[in-house]
């Protein structure tokens, strides 16, 4: 039986944000010793948490040395094609399955208006999460919750150019309001929509600005 | 001392550290022999308990680190924590509590935080749901309020008959924001419906600071090449692995006093004995009975507020062999409850002290008082002067060229009382240091125990003598005699919750008088004593020479077993692993409240129904014992044994008690 230790999940926590938040830039090489003197935590749980961390897909471990995972375009086509199918099918999902106790929450969090752009990160986190949280089978809500780090990367290389986030909080309203009517075809497509626009202006500004190249 | 290399089979080695209010104890022993192959002591820190820890693993005597399989941590850290106010900021949300009923008992400031607030909901005593549950009244305030806080506690009324709304509640705020969360019912099963929420309030300003102790703790493991378990003891003297200690660090609220007493027991090997441990600042009772620490049935208080959380039964006083040693200002001498550096130590580190306390023998008129015999001295050096009055620094500087004599600094300082000075910063946070005369220097002057100056402490002697007029062996003796009657009349107190009187005789109280003339005797015909039945057995460094009197004032041996003096730290590594899961049955009722339709199951996760009161006790009894059973696995257990215990609590009420006990398993 093994459990993870106070300190690992700390590191793991931290490590997390630093590499989706591109503080810790794709590609970078990960000095084990020097990131647990940075937090201040054992190496043995800096070094257990970058293992949690391959296994999200975050840190690479080729056969010399650690890596925190590269992007490339391709993988934004890979990891929006697979999101894109899992949202539309936990909005269907959270309208079958939503209880009273879900509204609130869906609704309490489309209420919220976010100070910076952290919050906003959240908030958007939250709502996503909520919807699976509704869907109410926590396969989905886990597999979608390690998908959703994977693309916080390629939301954080597209930040400073971003300026659509007024339509997205709109369509989070009316998502809830399809939610709320049991409606699940029109939930999926408000959320396919929702996740293909992103996307897409994610892409044509990575794209346009060369922005994969910058980022290592 | 390295006994160890020379057996050929690798013994399996544990180290127990334990955090005193003066010193920081480390033990490490053989598992299995029981022997003690080193031993190491050096100061608490206050500030920030972990260096204090980080000294002892950095520096104990250890041929080969990585044989060691478990460290095991008792620490006051909890209660200090909470008694300094040093926990995290809590918002705590009391669903269906009576805001009314709290305002017109004044149970508001037993929260033990003044942000709390009251949400529609709860349930009732056979948990049928009171009111419906205000879920999104609850997440508009989470929203006012998360900004300004650090973590949330939830407690709902009578959660532990049916905790469906604490949990729905947690659901939906932890969908909102990213604060920990701690429910009551998770922390305990009884039905006190304010202790519950002290509790859970009190856990949650808790999570980060033990967190952050456990990080420093493997840290320093770490550094030393210590790859093993962390054990941290409950405050009932069991253990928890760190995992389970980060999650419920309320549990370890009288850690290190529990800790005492079973270390006491291990090395006495006695299965019924008063634990006494004297420690520098406090003296600590505890009782063991057939092998066991007693436990409070009122749950364990910390600064003042009462919690549902289960410790061991304790009596702490404030007399140690650091304990300050004056007069007042009726000339009578006070022994504690303050504590200080003994003379005899500031003297060994500062050789001029004791030149100054010997000239102050030789001044004969008028004769120095007691008072002079004080001195403050800085305890380390600050890294940052801003934040601190001129004042302040002023007395800094005066004492960077060594300690002062407290009068010298207050003619500088041009001040006649320490209270102008306005200083509390100082102390609290140990940049000043205090001494005086102790027990400890007296100890010095005996003979008795003498590793630093015992000089300082003779001429000390001297000065109280010339001042009181009072033969030096009269002087000795009385303070011998005063910590010997307040040992005694604590145990009287511990055992029989009586406050007793102290020497002075009520003629008129025939109870009293007995008593009294019992411990005290003073009737020239009438001789009448007390005996207590049970052995007292003395664990810390002073214990020998301050409990011998008190064991003969009370008519019983006094057991003074090897290694006495770290008693405590072993005690961190001889506790078993132990969990208990608590599963209530109580009836589910008509609508009219008169027949029993079934019986409800009610575990901290779930809650089943059952037709027939039997199936509903044979479910509980097998869903308690896997409960407990998996919670001690995962808790560092190694094969734990179950014991299921059921009592009736009222009609058709029944509490069943998995307890799960085992051996912490050690990595091997």
């Amino acid at each position: 039986m093994e459990l993870i230790r106070v300190d690992t999940k700390h590191a793991y926590k931290i490590l997390r944000e630093k590499i989706t938040s591109l503080e810790l830039k794709p590609g970078q090489a990960l000095d084990i010793g020097r990131l647990a003197n940075q937090l201040d935590i054992a190496q043995a749980s800096v070094k257990e948490a970058l293992r949690l961390l391959a296994h999200d897909h975050l840190v690479e471990a080729p056969p010399r040395g650690l890596y925190v995972t590269e992007l490339h375009l391709d993988d934004l086509k890979k990891i929006s094609g697979i999101r894109l199918r899992l949202e539309t099918y936990s909005a269907q999902e959270a309208a079958q399955h939503r209880t009273p106790d879900d509204l609130v929450i869906l609704t309490s969090l489309c209420e919220k208006k976010a100070e910076d752009t952290g919050e906003l990160f959240e908030l958007d986190h939250k709502f996503h999460q909520a919807i699976a949280q509704a869907a109410h089978n926590k396969y989905l809500a886990n597999t979608l919750e390690h998908f959703y780090g994977l693309s916080k990367r390629l939301w954080y290389l597209a930040l400073p150019y971003l300026d659509f986030l007024p339509t997205a909080v709109e369509s989070h309203i009316k998502l809830v309001e399809a939610i709320e009517e049991k409606e699940g075809e029109t939930a999926g497509e408000i959320m396919h929509t929702h996740i293909s626009d992103f996307y897409q202006k994610i892409k044509r500004i990575i794209t346009e600005r060369d922005l994969m190249g910058s980022a290592r | 001392m390295n006994a160890h290399n020379e057996s050929p089979k690798k013994e399996p080695l544990v180290l127990g550290i334990d955090t005193g209010g003066t010193y920081t104890d480390g033990v490490l022993l053989e598992y299995n022999t029981h022997k003690i192959l080193a031993t190491h002591k050096s100061l608490t820190t206050k500030r920030d308990f972990a260096i204090g820890i980080e000294n002892v693993i950095a520096e104990i005597d250890i041929e080969d680190p990585s044989a060691i399989q478990m460290v095991s941590v008792s620490t006051t850290l909890a209660t200090n924590a909470i008694a300094e106010g040093k926990g995290k900021r809590v918002a705590l949300f009391l669903i269906g509590y009576d805001p009314d009923l709290i305002d017109s008992f004044q149970l508001s400031d037993r929260f033990a935080t003044p942000n709390f607030h009251y949400i529609s909901g709860g349930h009732d005593l056979h948990g049928h749901e009171k009111e419906e549950l205000d879920l999104s009244g609850l997440l508009s305030k989470v929203d006012e309020i998360k900004r300004r806080v650090d973590a949330i506690a939830i407690s709902s009324y009578f959660s532990p008959r049916n905790p469906e709304h604490e949990i729905r509640a947690q659901k939906a705020v932890s969908s909102v924001c990213e604060l920990p969360i701690v429910l009551g019912h998770q922390l305990s099963t009884k039905l006190g419906s304010v202790e519950r929420a002290t509790t859970a309030a009190l856990n949650a300003s808790l999570l980060a600071v033990l967190q952050e102790f456990i990080i420093a703790v493997r840290r320093a493991m770490e550094h030393r090449g210590i790859e093993a378990p962390l054990m941290v003891v409950r405050g009932d003297g069991t253990l928890m692995n760190d995992e389970f200690a980060a999650r419920t660090p309320v549990e370890t609220i009288h850690s290190g006093p529990a800790a005492s007493a079973i270390g006491g027991r291990f090395l006495s090997q006695k299965q019924n004995a008063l634990v006494i441990d004297v420690g520098g600042t406090t003296t600590d009772f505890a009782l063991i009975q057939d092998g066991k620490v007693t436990i409070s049935e009122k749950g364990a208080t910390a600064a003042g507020y009462q919690t549902a959380v289960k410790a061991a039964d304790l009596l702490s006083i404030g007399l140690g062999g650091d304990s300050y040693i004056t007069t007042d200002r009726k000339n009578e001498i006070v022994i504690g409850p303050e504590r200080v550096v003994p003379l005899a130590y500031l003297s060994h580190q500062y050789p001029n002290v004791k030149q100054r306390l010997q000239a102050l023998t030789k001044r004969s008129w008028p004769a120095p008082s007691p008072a002079e015999l004080e001195y403050w001295f800085l305890q380390r050096e600050i890294e940052d002067e801003s934040g601190f009055s001129d004042r302040e620094m002023d007395l800094i500087h005066l004492l960077e060229s060594g300690p002062k004599p407290v009068k010298k600094l207050l003619e500088k300082m041009d001040v006649l009382d320490q209270s102008q000075l306005n200083i509390q910063d100082l102390w609290r946070e140990e940049i000043l240091g205090k001494s005086g005369f102790t027990p400890t220097d007296i100890l010095h002057i005996e003979g008795l125990h003498k590793p630093w100056d015992m000089e300082a402490s003779q001429a000390s002697l001297t000065v109280f003598c010339n001042y009181l007029s009072m033969e030096k062996e009269a002087f000795l003796k009385f303070i011998w005699d005063e910590i010997a009657k307040k040992i005694a009349s604590a145990v009287v107190h511990f055992l029989t919750e009586k406050k007793i009187p102290g020497d002075e005789v009520e003629e008129e109280n025939l109870g009293k008088w007995f008593l009294t003339n019992s411990l005290f005797p003073h009737h020239p015909h009438l001789e009448t004593s007390i005996q207590l039945r049970d052995s007292i057995v003395g664990i810390g460094a002073p214990a020998q020479v301050m409990i011998q009197q008190a064991a003969d004032m009370l008519n019983t041996e006094l057991i003074l077993p090897d290694h006495y003096a770290v008693a405590n730290a072993t005690g961190a590594v001889a506790g078993s692993v132990m969990v208990t899961e608590e599963v209530l049955i109580y009836p589910h009722l008509s609508a009219d409240k008169v027949d029993v339709i079934g019986y409800y199951v009610q575990s901290r996760e779930e809650r089943s129904e059952y037709e027939a009161l039997e199936s509903a006790l044979e479910n509980a009894k097998q869903q308690g014992e896997e409960k407990a059973r998996s919670a001690a696995l995962r808790s560092g257990a190694d094969n734990p044994q179950v014991v299921v215990d059921v009592h009736q609590e009222g009609m058709d009420t029944y509490r069943v008690t998995a307890k799960a006990v085992g051996k912490p398993r050690l990595e091997v």
